[in-house]
């Protein structure tokens, strides 16, 4: 207050003055908690990765068990994303150029894996493969997806399709429908105009989406375990790795899997924010 | 050449409402019309982007309301250009060639043929993003042009550069069109492009052609109070005609309850009727002016807006009229706000319908 310069008004003018525009207390209050949260995360990090002796962290690592599970996670991961492209890239371009009957229906529809709990999506993919008639058929031809790794990359691709569906979704409407007018008139058919243009143009938001896609995948846990359990050696992904030796004790183990599972999720999401991906889902 | 018979097209926010329209070859036809009018919507359909709801397009005698837009030779170039941002400048002016099958020799020579006559052949290998906007329309038209089509479409083709580029691209568009006689259909909001380019002129309101015809004619006869004011004939009053020896006498009712009577040589069936006359056509002065001329009124200036070209008077003569005058020719009068001033037209100019 002390530094508040006299007006030409006179020193009545002060009474009103009862801050200073250098002291902004919301400013202040709002980024310490941004900070304390922030600090919480790390610490939080930092203690998973530093409790272990490294030794045994590098043991387990190598051992048969955390190596098929990051086998296992990879593989299904992989197959899973691949599966959210082919069916999420296709529907978000219908979202995203036509307008057709029910529309907002579906994009409804379409989200709510993101919603549903991930058990509840897990039980009714069980029902499904394991009580129908579809599923039987299924497995009559050997197409097995309970209690098997086919069930990981069923319950994978569900629970994360709505990410690359959004994030395709955002980058399709991000690009103007006239280019590919242009290309038409220029002699292109339809699918020759995504191909040659929309798809050239919508890169980064396709890498964000698959990179966040499969790093999801890498970490489904709850619709997993419901369709295809916690079997060692035979469905065990690093989740249910860690969950599995989490429960008997094998702390090292259990660690050593999360660790994995720490360094793929800052990897990815730093990919994720380098194809402005935050900015589309 | 090209026939639009009663096309209609509802896009929800846009629509076409039974638009008819036949273009010659070779014409340059200027399509006018406020924002939401359906100009874009009239030219993508032309393309060939949305099949018509109704109605039927033609182009040289052929029917093509349901072909496909890579089977019209009709192209197209967007006011944000609208290059490929992930090819260069040549891959995008060649872009077309490649599904005409043409030999990549071939295509190179007319690329730099075509980047040679808008002056871009140095920026060929360069990525569109990295070009300013005057180039990058350049690339766009180069890149329409190249497969000379049968009619070219233009959507405010100039409308996104500054004002000397503007100039320039609009003199390379008509030196283009005198080159090739494409046939060219162009939107635009300014009204330059339409003198300096345009053979016939429309003007589109709400989905619909309300008038077409020379740039002087739509300019100088309105058929209608909505494209007398868009054009910008800024006096437009509604009254009762009569027919006098010849001369089109319209009465109209004032504010004051009195009347004025403006004389018209436009031949016009007696009854209600709107007058306009240019604000340019009205001759200002001090003192009454002794002419021939048949419209003489006198008032009181209430505004004087000088937009650095035109000074614009506004006079209260019972009727508002908005008379324009060269900024030298407002000097030598030197009136002021308030003061009274003689208004004269000849009954030529003042357009009757």
């Amino acid at each position: 207050m002390e530094r508040n310069p006299k007006t030409a008004e006179g020193p009545a003018e002060d009474q009103f003055v009862t801050g200073d525009l250098r002291r902004n207390g919301v400013k202040m209050a709002t980024i310490a908690i941004a900070l304390v949260i922030t600090a919480f995360i790390i610490s939080l990090l930092l203690l998973v990765v530093t409790r272990p002796d490294p030794q045994a962290v590098i043991e387990s690592l190598l051992s048969p068990e955390i190596r098929f599970a990051i086998y296992l996670s990879l593989v299904t991961s992989i197959i899973s994303t691949m599966l959210c492209i082919a069916v999420g890239v296709p529907a978000a371009y219908a979202l995203a150029r036509y307008n057709f009957f029910g529309k907002s229906f579906v994009s409804m529809i379409l989200d709510l894996p993101l919603a549903l709990p991930p058990l509840v999506a897990g039980v009714a993919l069980l029902l499904f493969f394991g009580t129908t008639a579809f599923g039987d058929a299924l497995a009559s031809i050997g197409l097995v997806f309970v209690f098997s790794p086919l069930g990981i990359i069923v319950a994978q691709f569900f629970v994360n399709l709505p990410f690359m569906l959004r994030i395709m979704r955002s980058t399709f409407t991000d690009i103007s429908p006239r280019y590919e007018y242009v290309a038409c008139t220029l002699g292109c058919t339809n699918l020759q105009a995504i191909r040659r243009v929309t798809l050239p143009m919508a890169g980064s938001g396709f890498l964000a989406g698959a990179v966040i896609t499969w790093a999801k995948g890498i970490g489904e846990f709850g619709a997993a375990l419901m369709i295809a359990g916690a079997t060692r050696m035979k469905t065990e992904t690093l989740p249910i790795s860690l969950f599995l030796n989490m429960s008997c004790g094998e702390l090292e183990l259990a660690l050593s899997a999360a660790i994995i599972l720490i360094v793929i999720s800052v990897v990815s999401l730093y990919i994720f924010e380098l194809y402005g991906g935050s900015t589309k889902f | 050449m090209l026939s639009i018979k009663n096309v209609s097209k509802d896009m929800g926010e846009f629509l076409l409402d039974d638009v008819s329209l036949d273009i010659a070859e070779g014409e340059y036809f200027v399509i006018i019309g406020p924002t939401g009018a359906g100009k874009t919507i009239l030219l993508e359909t032309i393309a060939g982007i949305y099949p018509p709801d109704a109605g039927s397009i033609s182009i040289g005698g052929r029917d093509v309301t349901f072909v496909p837009p890579r089977e019209r030779n009709v192209t197209m170039v967007y006011q944000d250009y609208m290059l490929f941002p992930h090819l260069t400048v040549e891959q995008n002016i060649g872009f077309g060639l490649e599904y005409q099958k043409v030999p990549p020799e071939e295509r190179r020579k007319k690329v730099l043929e075509v980047a040679g006559i808008f002056g871009i052949g140095h920026l060929l290998h360069r990525y569109p993003g990295t070009l300013s906007g005057g180039e990058q329309q350049r690339a766009a038209i180069s890149r329409a042009i190249v497969l000379e089509p049968a009619v070219l479409l233009l959507d405010e083709p100039l409308s996104a550069l500054d004002g000397q580029t503007r100039e320039r691209l609009r003199q390379e568009l008509r030196s283009l069109h005198a080159q090739f006689r494409t046939t060219i259909i162009h939107i635009t909001h300014n009204f330059d492009e339409v003198f300096s380019l345009a053979t016939r002129v429309a003007v589109m309101n709400k989905g619909q052609i309300v008038q077409a015809g020379t740039p002087e004619e739509v300019f100088r006869h309105p058929t209608s109070s909505f494209v007398a004011e868009f054009v910008g004939v800024r006096n437009v009053f509604s009254g009762t005609c009569t027919t006098e020896g010849g001369l089109s006498r319209v009465s109209i009712a004032r504010p004051d309850g009195k009347k004025t009577i403006i004389s018209s040589l436009t031949p016009h069936p007696e009854g209600p009727a709107t007058v306009t006359i240019r604000s340019e056509d009205i001759m200002i002065g001090r003192e009454p002016c002794t002419t021939s001329a048949r419209n003489s009124f006198a008032g009181t200036i209430t505004d004087i807006v000088d937009n650095g070209m035109m000074v614009v008077v506004h006079v209260d003569c019972g009727l508002p009229f908005i008379a324009g005058v060269s900024r030298q020719g407002w000097a030598a009068v030197g009136a002021t706000v308030g003061e009274t001033i003689h208004l004269t037209f000849m009954a030529d100019p003042v357009h009757v319908f």
